[in-house]
């Protein structure tokens, strides 16, 4: 059974790749190696996959991409292809999210038209519910995105619902919650934490520390994506979070105990796009998907600090 | 590991949306229509218009 997965270089895209070789599908991979941050870490991100008989990759844009040809006897896609980041979204490099985030999208979706895909799992984001203090964030509430970024993904399902209402594409979209773990983006959190901690240098704390994240640790994310190709209906949202909103302040004492060592600071002002909580409804995910988040947040930071560890040695 | 031809099969030039072939060294495929060639890198195929070579 034949999976594309776009994105496939990507953080979650490459866990995904893995998994499902590993359950035995042919997985054709698509990524365009944004300049989001170097190349050579996404290299290394599919290094497990490349050399497998079952992966076929090519490196490409969505948007220019002769899609049809692609799809052809594709039973799942998952979208996980985007340009990243909610700071970086503001300004000029706002085309890189319309071209990257909407019009691929769009060009997918309308090349699914013509195919038979069972099903077509959208990766959305926490971000476009924005700044609200309605928690826990709900699928059916307000949206109201604070970030070009989060703009661009609440387009994105749009989008997908469109293309569901009026051409019947059976979509599924999931708004992941500050997903980490090994391979996370240099440019996300703990990352970047980690990496100060461990090269003995301040970590950059944005705000007082006391925002909260509903975290989800890469696994949970990847048993929710593939139970949403799964699951026998579609046309839904779902949450994915981790189920337990802490502090940043938490998580930096958490990366203390682990690495062993008192951390320095260097504290810096809120940044515009910056939500100040998010918190998951999983009601519904654990409902229809069967979402049980398993990995808390000390073990699943143990395990990113272990592989940043090795990957900075 | 050499590209397979499955993939060849499925693959169109990103400009034209027309067919392509291998080229005979096995290290680009080639648009006849557009006169572009799209490299293969380490296997895999850069189908980026931005990054194919004019024949």
């Amino acid at each position: 059974m034949k999976i594309l997965i776009t994105g496939a270089a990507g953080f979650i895209g490459s866990h995904l790749a893995e998994r499902l070789i590993r359950d035995g599908y042919d997985v054709y991979g698509v990524d365009k190696f944004l300049d989001n941050y170097p190349r050579r870490w996404k290299e290394r991100n599919l290094s497990t996959v490349i050399q497998n008989p079952k992966f076929r990759f090519v490196e490409a844009d969505l948007v220019s991409l002769s899609l049809r040809d692609l799809l052809r006897d594709v039973r799942y896609v998952f979208h996980l292809a985007a340009q990243p980041g909610v700071r970086a979204s503001w300004g000029d490099e706002f085309e890189r999210y319309t071209h990257n985030n909407i019009l691929a999208t769009q060009r997918l979706l309308e090349a699914c038209r013509e195919t038979g895909v069972q099903k077509f799992v959208f990766a959305s984001s926490s971000s476009v519910y924005g700044d609200t203090t309605d928690l826990p964030m709900r699928e059916d509430g307000v949206i109201g995105p604070v970030s070009p970024y989060g703009m661009t993904k609440a387009a994105g399902e749009q989008l997908c619902y469109l293309y569901g209402k009026v051409f019947g594409i059976p979509v599924v979209t999931l708004r992941y919650f500050t997903v980490y773990g090994p391979r996370q983006r240099p440019d996300m959190g703990f990352h970047i934490f980690m990496r100060a901690a461990l090269k003995e240098e301040a970590l950059p704390l944005y705000d007082d520390g006391e925002q909260t994240r509903d975290f989800t640790f890469i696994s949970d994310i990847i048993d929710g994506t593939i139970a949403a190709a799964l699951y026998p209906s579609a046309g839904d949202i779902f949450n994915l979070g981790g189920g337990c909103r802490t502090t940043l302040n938490n998580v930096l004492a958490m990366i203390e105990e682990i690495a062993g060592k008192k951390l320095t600071f260097t504290r810096l002002p809120r940044q515009a796009g910056d939500v100040r909580h998010t918190a998951a409804e999983l009601a519904r995910a654990r409902v229809q998907l069967g979402f049980r988040p398993r990995v808390g947040l000390l073990e699943g930071l143990t395990q990113e600090w272990q592989w940043l560890a090795r990957e900075l040695e | 590991m050499a590209i397979s031809q499955e993939l060849l099969d499925i693959l169109a030039c990103p400009k034209c949306k027309g067919n392509i072939h291998l080229n005979s060294s096995g290290d680009g495929l080639v648009c006849e229509t557009c006169r572009l060639c799209y490299p293969i890198k380490d296997d895999i195929p850069v189908m980026l218009i931005d990054e194919a070579v004019k024949l």
